[in-house]
């Protein structure tokens, strides 16, 4: 092996035989910068390796070959090397990276260059509080050089004002490091804290003084306006070295000098780390300059980790796991942000658009914010399932909720910005960018997926990379380039294979569910095939989502249901944003389910004590004083998914603004994913009570008002695809509703809206999106008198309008019928008069959908328009056979249901004999129904047929119209603001109280944002007193602890 | 359950019989009715005249498919509503075809012909039917809430969904009857009866004066000839309903005409001394009137 302080003498060598080299030969210096930096960079790895996987030990270097105080100690172990690798890395990119910016600059900023990538190893590396000055020192003096490298004017401001802090910075470190050696009688931080210099004399303000300036290094929240300056105005190749690797320095040096102060202290580090990762959140908000906002977000993810660095004792074994997953995640993905903001030419954050006609850098770009969101299957993720555990298992409950917030709050701005980049303004002229740049952010890209996998390995889960369906989704992503037909195919065979292949190892629940996802998601796919070119980015969306889905229903443990919850969320946002109005509603769709899906992730937590991994069985077991919470967090989590009132406000907008065959996939199919974790959370929970609440009960009634308002809400809508949205609210607050009653035949109902609702929404919204595709219109009263033109459209809504009603024969009675026999034993009445009154309503909308649309009055732009196109229609014509034979013959499906459902509840269950379904209470006969039904129609229309058989088609306008003649089809369709005295009516129920109130909550993080970033004054002068304020009010605060 | 092919003329003879009384119930509540507004109305025949004459009509226009079949889905409602309840308690031939399913069945089979005529008179075009249903769609929501939770009501008093058994509970004696054993709920059920006779103060949805007829605007001749039809059987039908779970059922044929005829004339008595209510009133006027009667109802079990 070769010795550690060649990756330090590589850099400093090859920094000084720049010196020697001719001014011109500036191509073959940055040769020689390169090469150097791939030596250090080979040389950490090549110990990382031996640590992995030859059970190296940890080694130390000594200088001059004496052991201190006569030397300097190095030492590496795996987190030194790994660390190092990482610092190496950046500096090889950026220094690849800034190739044009060196060679003008020439060979004295390579060598400046050399010098900071060195000094940022040695922060890593010396175990000697001196040396580790000196390296502060040179690290402080190489930035300061290499902020110049920018174009931008200000960044020679932003140095001098680095400069400035810096030097209180140091003297602060050079005070402490003086009265340490006064206090230890040595330099070496083992020395040190087995002397326990801190505790003696002087010895506790001194290493304070220290503590501070290494702190300050990793730039906390308020003592960091320099930083941010840096990070806006410096060259972007920099800041990317600046956040990835001196901030990686920086919290590593606060790791090794913190074991030398003993217990007082890692406390106020970690709450100087997560005070800055929220306010940094926060104030990521308000941020429209990209590189600003990097900062920000830098700022952010260091804090968290330097959180973490304070939490060390907390998170115990899996420290390195956690602090290391978010370091690296943080180092590639900011380093490759930054790197992909030098090639947008703006710097606003809509001017990111560039990047939308480029699939690798937009792959890119989704890559890095998957990894510092902390999304599956990068590092983050697993890193913070395992924080979360570790503080849960401590009960630091308080913790874990700011540490949530702040996450949500970075999803926040970083999803906002990426859907900026993919929809706001003008779609711009393809841009040439240099080969070389994007090969750096593709490497940075790929290294996160590498590190996503090494992270799974590490984990002690199951690596998600692992996972069959995961591999078939991302496969898409690679196949990208083919023709949309060509993937369309494969989607629909492999979906069909993973279900026959899958299909014996299901429950009866989860098969019902499995061939909702599967075979219902391969026939959605079908009216995939309309679609011409390449459907760039679609294909991978879908199966990521349905990935996610698959995942999800055979999931064993907690953190197999979070990761897959996860995935089918990622998948779904990326497909939702697809639409082309729909990014402001994919942004709440995303923060919605990301809030949602934390309140899982804490909910799991709680439930196992902090075991990571946790079996979901063992839900039911749940100690009972943490029971209710734990039921509420996850109750609350997969609401957010069914989108219960209160929590409902992204779907509309997310269902009604995706392309057309988005909708049917995110509402036929991914809401079951939050009816899935409901039956999960009933079934092992079971009834739970919080101070003599019955939790059921309380969801029994936030299923029927979802119920009322969602379909009261649907009657009011102009706009097709959301009235149809709106009525998925009621609907799935119907299945709430019956899940919630707690009986066997309200599960079998839920059931029976799980399927039924699958079928007529997927063939309603993908009828009306057919519609709206040759109408070039989603608004109803714009339409009219369509019947004629598009007879299998109209056919497939009026079926689906019978079933969804609930009207006998079809499939919807059957679910209302199950209801009323499970209301026969539930234990609370009053809910379900709400239920009572939302049924009827659901006739409103329904009919205002058909009548507006097909009937009426044909509008003259559209006289020449024809039925929608085939692959929209053939999907739809599947969906009324498949109706048609559900109506007959429920039992098919319900029977081995009813049969599961049996083992939860004592008694209740139906009985399936011929053709007679029997319940305690009452008979259905299916079959008898259609028949009866279907004889007596027809006699009556053969009847009608002979009286009438010559009757004679009349022209639209020939109407009985007393004393007058219609004026124009515009005027006479019946159709805007249809339930007008209905308004009157139930006018005051429709008040927005829930958008008010996350407008009221957005509105009060972004308000905080907006006035607390005006604290970053860009004073040079203001800042240092900021430093000096900022160490003041933490030794207070320490103190007074 | 085992089919007879019996069961179907048995039912063709409920149907005829209830089909002739509907025609003549209509004619002499509609005489009741003017008499009690100084008017001499119309002879007791009229009904039938009407409707021979309207089936004779030779002149006939469709504005189209669903134009065509909507008389046919609202004619399919009321016969299918009379043939899913058993008309006569006991007697096996007018059990007719209750065995295909219970009471949800009905109460949910009600919709059937209004969804279907809705439609059909959607495709004529005309803006006057849309309003009418736009109306009659609105109302309903309220006015079958009553209904619907002393319906939940009697279901758990008798703990059956059956409509024979909730009859055969009533029997014994008068006070069996449901509306004894529970007065609210009765009370309530028969305010949301008031709202589906489609006489004031709940005849919004026709609207003669504003808008002429209302849904049925632009239906004529044969298309005519079946709606009137429908409207002699789909009341009595409803009225089936409420005589088997409120009144205690009719075991014999003259029972049955009885009680269908003091239910009928209930409806017209209201009707003759009460205005005419707005939606939006009507709406209020359930939830505020009806449903508190109902929640009693519910909670009296």
């Amino acid at each position: 092996m070769v010795s550690a302080i060649h990756i330090l003498s590589t850099g400093l060598g090859a920094a000084f035989l720049l010196g020697l080299l001719p001014e011109a030969w500036r191509g073959r210096a940055h040769l020689v910068t390169l090469a150097a930096l791939a030596l250090m960079s080979a040389i950490a790895l090549s110990w990382v390796l031996a640590f992995a996987f030859d059970g190296q030990q940890m080694v130390d270097v000594f200088t001059a070959g004496v052991s201190p105080p006569f030397a300097i100690n190095l030492r590496l172990g795996m987190a030194e090397a790994a660390l190092s690798l990482t610092v190496c890395l950046s500096g090889l990119l950026s220094a690849l990276y800034l190739k044009t910016s060196l060679i003008t600059q020439g060979r004295r900023a390579m060598a400046v260059l050399l010098i900071a990538v060195m000094a940022f190893c040695g922060i890593i590396l010396t175990r000697d509080i001196f040396n580790l000055f000196v390296f502060v020192e040179l690290s402080v003096v190489s930035v300061g050089g290499l902020v110049l490298l920018s174009d931008d004017n200000r960044a020679l401001g932003a140095g001098f004002k680095y400069l400035i802090v810096s030097q209180v910075v140091s003297i602060l470190m050079l005070l402490g490091v003086i009265f340490l050696y006064h206090a230890g009688g040595t330099l070496n931080i083992d020395t040190l804290t087995a002397a326990n210099a801190a505790g003696i004399g002087t010895g506790g303000l001194a290493f304070f003084l220290l503590l501070m300036a290494v702190v300050a290094e990793a730039k906390p929240v308020p003592a960091n306006g320099w930083a941010l300056d840096i990070y806006q105005a410096a060259h972007p190749a920099f800041s990317a070295l600046f956040s990835a690797a001196a901030g990686t320095a920086a919290l590593f040096a606060v790791d090794k000098v913190l074991v030398m102060g003993g217990p007082t202290w890692p406390p106020v580090v970690a709450g100087i780390g997560l005070f800055s990762f929220v306010a940094a959140n926060v104030l990521g908000l308000s941020q429209t300059h990209d590189r600003r906002l990097l900062g920000y977000s830098s700022i952010a993810q260091i804090g968290l980790v330097l959180g973490v660095v304070g939490l060390k004792d907390v998170v115990g074994e899996h420290y390195l796991f956690i602090a290391g997953g978010i370091l690296v995640a943080h180092a590639v993905a900011k380093a490759g942000m930054f790197w992909l903001s030098g090639l947008v030419a703006e710097r606003k954050l809509s001017a990111w658009a560039v990047l939308r006609k480029n699939p690798i850098l937009l792959f890119a770009f989704a890559t890095f914010v998957a990894l510092l969101v902390g999304l599956p299957p990068f590092p983050g993720f697993y890193a913070k399932w395992e924080l979360i555990h570790a503080l849960m298992a401590q009960d630091r409950v308080v913790l874990v909720a700011l540490i949530l917030l702040g996450a949500l709050l970075e999803a926040t701005y970083l999803m906002r910005w990426f859907g900026y980049a993919l929809k706001r303004g003008a779609d711009l002229e393809s841009v040439q960018f240099e080969v070389r740049k994007v090969a750096v952010v593709l490497t940075a890209a790929l290294g996160g997926w590498g590190l996503g996998y090494v992270w799974g390995e590490l984990s002690g889960h199951a690596n998600l990379l692992h996972s069959m369906a995961l591999l078939f989704a991302l496969g898409f992503v690679v196949l990208d380039g083919l023709p949309a037909w060509v993937k369309n195919t494969v989607a629909i065979a492999g979906m069909s294979a993973f279900f026959y292949v899958s299909y014996p190892g299901y429950d009866p629940l989860q098969l019902i569910f499995a061939s909702i996802i599967l075979l219902g998601g391969a026939a959605i796919f079908v009216a995939g095939y309309h679609e011409r070119g390449r459907r760039l980015g679609f294909y991978p969306s879908a199966m990521l989502m349905y990935a996610g889905l698959a995942m999800l229903i055979v999931a064993d443990t907690t953190f197999q249901f979070f990761a897959a919850w996860e995935v089918l969320t990622v998948g779904s946002y990326f497909l939702i944003l697809r639409g082309k109005e729909s990014e402001p509603h994919a942004l709440s769709y995303i923060v919605f389910s990301l809030g949602g899906a934390f309140a899982l992730m804490a909910g799991f937590a709680l439930a196992s004590g902090g075991v990571s991994e946790f079996a979901i069985q063992g839900l039911s077991d749940v100690a009972a004083e943490a029971a209710p919470w734990v039921f509420v967090l996850l109750a609350v989590g997969f609401m957010t998914k069914t989108a219960a009132i209160g929590l409902h406000i992204w779907l509309p907008g997310a269902h009604a603004e995706a392309e057309t065959d988005v909708s049917p996939m995110v509402s036929g199919i991914l809401l079951k994913a939050g009816l899935f974790g409901l039956f999960t959370l009933l079934m092992t929970m079971g009834k739970t009570q919080m101070y003599g609440v019955e939790l059921t009960h309380v969801l029994m009634w936030i299923g029927a008002i979802s119920a009322l308002l969602g379909n009261l809400m649907a009657v009011f809508q102009e706009d097709a695809k959301r009235l149809l949205a709106y009525s998925s609210i009621g609907q799935m607050g119907y299945a709430l509703f019956g899940l919630a009653m707690m009986n066997h035949l309200g599960w079998l109902m839920a059931l029976m809206f799980v399927i039924n609702h699958y079928v007529y929404k997927s063939m309603l919204f993908l009828s009306v999106g057919g519609v709206a595709k040759r109408t070039g219109t989603k608004l109803m009263y714009r339409m009219g008198g369509l019947i004629t033109l598009m007879p299998l459209s109209f056919v497939a809504v009026l079926i689906g309008i019978i079933a969804m009603s609930g009207v006998p024969p079809l499939s919807g009675f059957g679910g209302r019928w199950i209801f009323y026999n499970a209301i026969m034993t539930a234990e609370y009445k009053l809910p379900i008069l709400i239920i009572f009154l939302s049924g009827p309503i659901a006739f409103l909308y329904l009919f205002r959908l058909i009548h507006t649309i097909f009937l009426g009055q044909l509008k003259d732009e559209h006289r020449r328009i024809t039925e929608a196109p085939f692959w929209i229609v053939v999907p739809q014509m599947l969906f009324v056979a498949f109706l048609l034979g559900f109506a007959v013959v429920p039992g098919l499906a319900l029977r081995h249901v009813d049969a599961y459902i049996a083992q939860f509840f004592v008694g209740g269950g139906l009985s399936w004999d011929g053709l007679t379904i029997t319940s305690p209470f009452g008979y259905w006969s299916p079959v008898s129904i259609m028949i009866v039904t279907g004889a007596i129609f027809a006699v009556l229309l053969a009847w009608l047929v002979f009286l009438n058989h010559k009757a004679q088609k009349v022209k639209q306008f020939n109407i009985v119209f007393a004393a007058e003649r219609p004026h124009r089809p515009e005027t006479t369709h019946f159709a805007w603001n249809f339930y007008a005295p209905y308004r009157k009516a139930f006018g005051f129920l429709l008040k927005p109280y829930a958008t008010w109130f996350w407008d009221g909550v957005a509105g009060a993080f972004h308000g905080v944002a907006e006035t607390a970033r005006r604290f970053y004054t860009g004073d040079g002068q203001v800042y240092a007193f900021h430093m000096l304020g900022f160490v003041l009010v933490v030794y207070l605060i320490a103190m007074g602890m | 359950m085992d089919f007879e092919w019996i069961r179907i003329p048995h039912a063709l003879l409920t149907l005829l019989i209830v089909f002739l009384y509907g025609l003549l119930l209509g004619a002499v509540i509609q005489k009741i009715g003017a008499r009690a507004g100084r008017r001499h109305g119309i002879p007791f025949y009229q009904n039938y005249i009407d409707l021979i004459k309207n089936y004779a009509l030779r002149t006939t226009i469709t504005h189209g498919f669903m134009f065509y079949l909507g008389p046919v889905f609202r004619l399919t409602g009321g016969v299918g509503l009379l043939l899913f309840v058993p008309t006569i308690y006991g007697v096996a031939m007018h059990e007719n075809f209750s065995f295909a399913g219970d009471l949800i069945l009905a109460l949910y089979f009600v919709f059937f012909g209004s969804l279907g005529m809705a439609l059909g008179a959607g495709e004529s075009g005309h803006p006057y039917a849309a309003i009418g249903v736009s109306r009659g769609l609105s109302q309903v929501t309220a006015a079958e809430l009553p209904f619907a939770i002393a319906v939940f009501a009697v279901a758990l008093q008798y703990q059956t969904l059956s409509v024979t058994d909730i009859v055969a509970a009533q029997q014994g004696s008068v006070f069996n009857w449901t509306v004894f054993t529970n007065p609210l709920a009765v009370t309530a059920a028969m305010m949301s009866f008031l709202g589906s006779m489609m006489r004031p103060p709940f005849d919004v949805v026709l609207a003669p004066q504003e808008i002429p007829i209302g849904p049925p605007t632009e239906y004529h001749s044969a298309y005519l000839a079946l709606m009137q039809s429908n409207r002699a059987i789909f009341p009595i039908a409803k009225m089936v309903i409420y005589m088997n779970l409120f009144f205690g059922g009719a075991a014999n044929w003259p029972v049955f005409f009885l009680k269908v005829f003091l239910l009928y004339l209930f409806a017209a008595f209201v009707g003759v001394v009460f205005p005419r209510f707005r939606v939006e009133q009507s709406v209020r006027w359930f939830l505020v009137w009806g449903v508190p009667v109902a929640v009693a109802g519910l909670f009296w079990v």
